[in-house]
């Protein structure tokens, strides 16, 4: 195309957007690219791009670009208005969206409140199959749903006019806002659906209205998005078009990178982040995530029915030397499951991290003998179940020297395939496992399940009444001190109770062209949209 | 080309042949039917529990809640209209379309390796042969040691480190793309030539020792006595039967180039065969991997087929 018409719709667009906010806020004096095209490094090919039925990180990436919930992700990790213009919680447990009224889809149909209960009645709905309703179930009745109690029409959402969306939850739910910037949560042109079929996904038949439409897609290839000039906001968009690639090897994906093919990986091979720092300074970034990484105490068993047990094997593991040493990209200690950046939990630490590893250890040891075990008692023999993986590999071998020189326990460990894995730990057929959890949405609500009795994500089968109760207060909190307060002690007491090894939160690191304009480190989720993003002349 | 012996007689073979990969095929996928089935651990199984009124959704949604032999006969029916059934990992495709998106690139890039190591290997495989012991011969079977021992996982980044890393294009890029497939020569020049490497290796080692053993037969022998140039005996007497142990070797090393090609794959994130057969597994996506099963029976079974043709035509001797 000519350069010189891309450059005036450029200038245009520039000239326009003074005028508004920007959606890549491109500061003053920063000389655009001509071509302004990215490249994006997806980790694998996604589930699928239908709203509905994607569950994966992969898939959030694409699908944020191409369709739009009520609100957004702004590059910064903060929550913008999208579809929505304004929101207000009228009561606890109602939250009202007032719709814009110039939002459309990219065949240029207006979007009205509509959309958006048959998008979520579409998703809960069992005939559909989603495995993620999780988001969706937090509005009234979903869950009833999902299990067949229910009538999909039954779903806690009303359009009470054209641009007015009510939606009821089943507990007070301040993050709601946050909830809806997921793609999951976008709008569906129904026609469009019905018309194609599962094929509606597929180039030349998807209506989506986000920023970008989908142009062209090759499984485990390419998948092509081109700006949306039906998108609302189309004026401030300045990338017109990205490029996702699926390339499964850390290694490959860099040296894409390293040859111009790519410009932003979406991590970096692991165990080589010094040199990476050094050979390409600032253009590798790195963010903390709101993720956890942490070893599962199967509470089920004998040995680790005994607290003193569960803390002797806590308390001697130097998460500093883990993290500087073994994993090295960044990651920071952790001594809960709430992260840094957790909305509504604090973390906490425990009070021996302030003591010397010397008398951390002989504090352990007297708890291991004063539970039955130790020289001349019972043996405790330990073993780590992993999934097959270098750096899980690398973590399990450091807890078990921990263990082996610090408290003299004999540590074996087991790989598995993932499947096989997953079904183990599930199953409890585990003694220690590897665990981790990245959070989907920022609230403390995603962290506790991983405690709370009888959850699905609680595969160490601990279960206490107190934190439990705790859960349930803030639950029904409306006040955002109160309910932090509640979910804080609730996180506290299940840490106090060791009912897990927290390990570190996660650091999401990759290398991102210095050409490339708009990338904050404050995203904890890791949800950037195109759409914030500029190229920089270069 | 004459076969040697009369066409009907021939075609009569192939259609038996044919005849007899119908049980096979179906051997094939129900062995792997059930070994799939007997692996722990599903397609729903993940980080993320899927609560149990999904998760009967999505088996419901998959057949998955019916018996075995009811799913097993559920395959087969679809199998024999041609429909591979619906991938699990991949939601939004058919087995059909992923297939149909993977073959050209396997194919392109794995044929493409193999008619070039065919020539190539066969070419060098005939002038170390002739030169036995010579300098030529040492270059040759050193190459050949390379590209026999060298893993393609460290041949492959060596490949990228100088063409797509070290050398650059004038746009400031690399002078090749270090990976990926948009279908253009550009992006096929370095997984064919790590492709080709191996397999001339394994060609050209094979091919030397097939002459050198057929140039110290008896027949050869009686050609140098009768006083025919060395061109002559070894184009018209020594060549075919030298290259029936490269027959041999050209089925399995054909299919392996085309469908196992995983390393290349993933060293060059090609969208092929190989990678989606190694990930079907990984993600128990029961579809995807038994339609690939049927696919590399099925090449397999012609690539025999036609191994078995080519000893015809290079031996007399043989005859079916």
């Amino acid at each position: 195309m000519n350069r010189k018409i891309i450059a005036a719709a450029l200038a245009a667009t520039l000239g326009l957007s003074s005028l508004t906010a920007l959606a890549a806020n491109v500061p003053a004096g920063v000389k655009l690219a001509d071509k302004q095209e990215l490249v994006r490094h997806n980790g694998t090919e996604p589930d699928s791009l239908d709203p509905s039925l994607y569950e994966t990180k992969p898939a959030n990436y694409i699908d944020s670009d191409l369709f739009e919930g009520l609100t957004r992700n702004g590059a910064d990790g903060s929550i913008q208005p999208g579809v929505a213009e304004s929101w207000k919680q009228t009561d606890p447990r109602t939250w009202v969206f007032k719709l814009r009224k110039d939002a459309r889809f990219s065949d240029g149909s207006p979007i009205s409140a509509d959309d958006f209960v048959y998008s979520w009645q579409r998703t809960v709905d069992p005939k559909t199959g989603s495995k993620y309703t999780i988001l969706h179930e937090f509005i009234l009745n979903a869950k009833d749903i999902v299990n067949g109690k229910k009538q999909p029409k039954e779903l806690g959402v009303k359009a009470l006019d054209k641009y007015t969306l009510e939606v009821k939850t089943t507990d007070v739910v301040p993050f709601f806002p946050g909830l809806a910037a997921m793609g999951n949560m976008a709008p569906l042109k129904k026609d469009a659906i019905e018309k194609n079929g599962k094929d509606w996904v597929k180039p030349g038949k998807m209506v989506s209205n986000g920023a970008y439409m989908l142009s062209e897609w090759v499984p485990n290839n390419r998948v092509v998005l081109v700006k949306n000039p039906n998108y609302w906001n189309a004026k401030s968009v300045v990338v017109t078009k990205v490029t996702y690639n699926p390339v499964e090897s850390d290694d490959t994906a860099l040296k894409m990178y390293k040859s111009g093919e790519m410009d932003w990986t979406d991590e970096i091979p692991t165990g080589i982040y010094a040199s990476l720092k050094s050979q390409f300074g600032n253009e590798l970034r790195n963010t903390p995530w709101l993720g956890v990484y942490y070893f599962n105490l199967n509470n089920k068993l004998p040995e680790f029915q005994d607290k003193r047990v569960r803390q002797a094997l806590s308390m001697v593991i130097d998460r500093d030397i883990l993290t500087q040493k073994v994993t090295g990209n960044g990651e920071t200690p952790a001594y809960s499951l709430f992260v840094k950046g957790t909305i509504a939990g604090t973390p906490t630490t425990y009070a021996w991290t302030k003591e010397p590893m010397a008398q951390r250890v002989a504090e352990a040891k007297k708890l291991l003998s004063d539970a039955g075990y130790g020289p001349g008692k019972k043996p405790l023999n330990l073993k780590i179940t992993y999934n097959t993986n270098e750096m899980h590999k690398k973590i399990s071998l450091f807890l078990a020297s921990e263990w082996k020189t610090k408290l003299g326990l004999a540590t074996s460990m087991e790989n598995q395939e993932f499947k096989v894995f997953v079904k183990t730990r599930h199953d409890g057929a585990y003694q220690l496992a590897r665990n981790a959890w990245i959070a989907d949405y920022n609230d403390a609500t995603t962290f506790l399940d991983l405690v709370r009795c009888g959850s699905a994500q609680n595969d160490t089968f601990y279960c206490s009444k107190t934190v439990d109760g705790l859960i349930a207060e803030g639950n029904q909190q409306t006040d955002s001190a109160k309910r932090t307060a509640a979910y804080s002690k609730a996180m506290e007491t299940a840490m106090e109770d060791y009912a897990v090894i927290p390990m570190f939160q996660y650091s999401k690191a990759r290398l991102v062209k210095s050409y490339v304009g708009g990338y904050t480190n404050t995203n904890y989720l890791d949800d950037y949209l195109t759409q914030d993003f500029y190229i920089i002349k270069h | 080309m004459s076969f040697g012996w009369e066409e009907n007689q021939m075609w009569s073979y192939i259609f038996r042949r044919m005849l007899w990969a119908i049980p096979t095929i179906l051997a094939v996928v129900t062995l792997c039917y059930v070994m799939l089935h007997l692996t722990p651990g599903g397609p729903f199984d993940s980080e993320r529990q899927v609560s149990p009124a999904v998760l009967a959704n999505l088996q419901a949604k998959y057949h998955l809640d019916q018996p075995l032999w009811k799913q097993y006969a559920y395959y087969l029916k679809d199998l024999l209209h041609g429909d591979l059934g619906a991938s699990f990992r991949y939601a939004d495709w058919s087995v059909n379309a992923l297939v149909a998106q993977a073959l050209p690139v396997s194919l392109s890039i794995g044929g493409t390796s193999m008619i070039i190591a065919l020539v190539v290997g066969v070419g060098l495989g005939i002038a170390a042969a002739l030169r036995q012991n010579s300098m030529v011969d040492y270059v040759v079977m050193f190459l050949g040691n390379i590209g026999n021992t060298v893993p393609s996982f460290v041949l492959g980044p060596i490949l990228i480190l100088i063409f797509a890393i070290w050398l650059k294009h004038p746009d400031g890029n690399g002078y090749l793309p270090a990976g990926g497939w948009d279908g253009s020569v550009r992006y096929m020049v370095l997984p064919i030539a790590l492709l080709t490497i191996i397999n001339v290796a394994t060609i050209g080692r094979i091919m030397r020792a097939g002459l050198v053993e057929t140039m110290t037969s008896n027949f050869i022998r009686t050609a140098r006595a009768k006083g025919l140039p060395l061109r002559t005996i070894v184009f018209r007497h020594a060549l075919k039967p030298a290259l029936i142990p490269v027959a041999s070797v050209l089925g399995p090393l054909a299919i392996s180039s085309i469908t196992a090609a995983v390393v290349t794959e993933t060293v060059f994130a090609l969208p092929g065969l190989g990678k989606l057969i190694v990930n079907g597994a990984s993600n128990r996506d029961y579809t995807l991997v038994l339609g690939l099963v049927v696919l590399i029976t099925v090449m397999a079974v012609l690539f025999n087929l036609l191994v078995d043709l080519i000893y015809a035509v290079l031996d007399p001797r043989i005859r079916y």
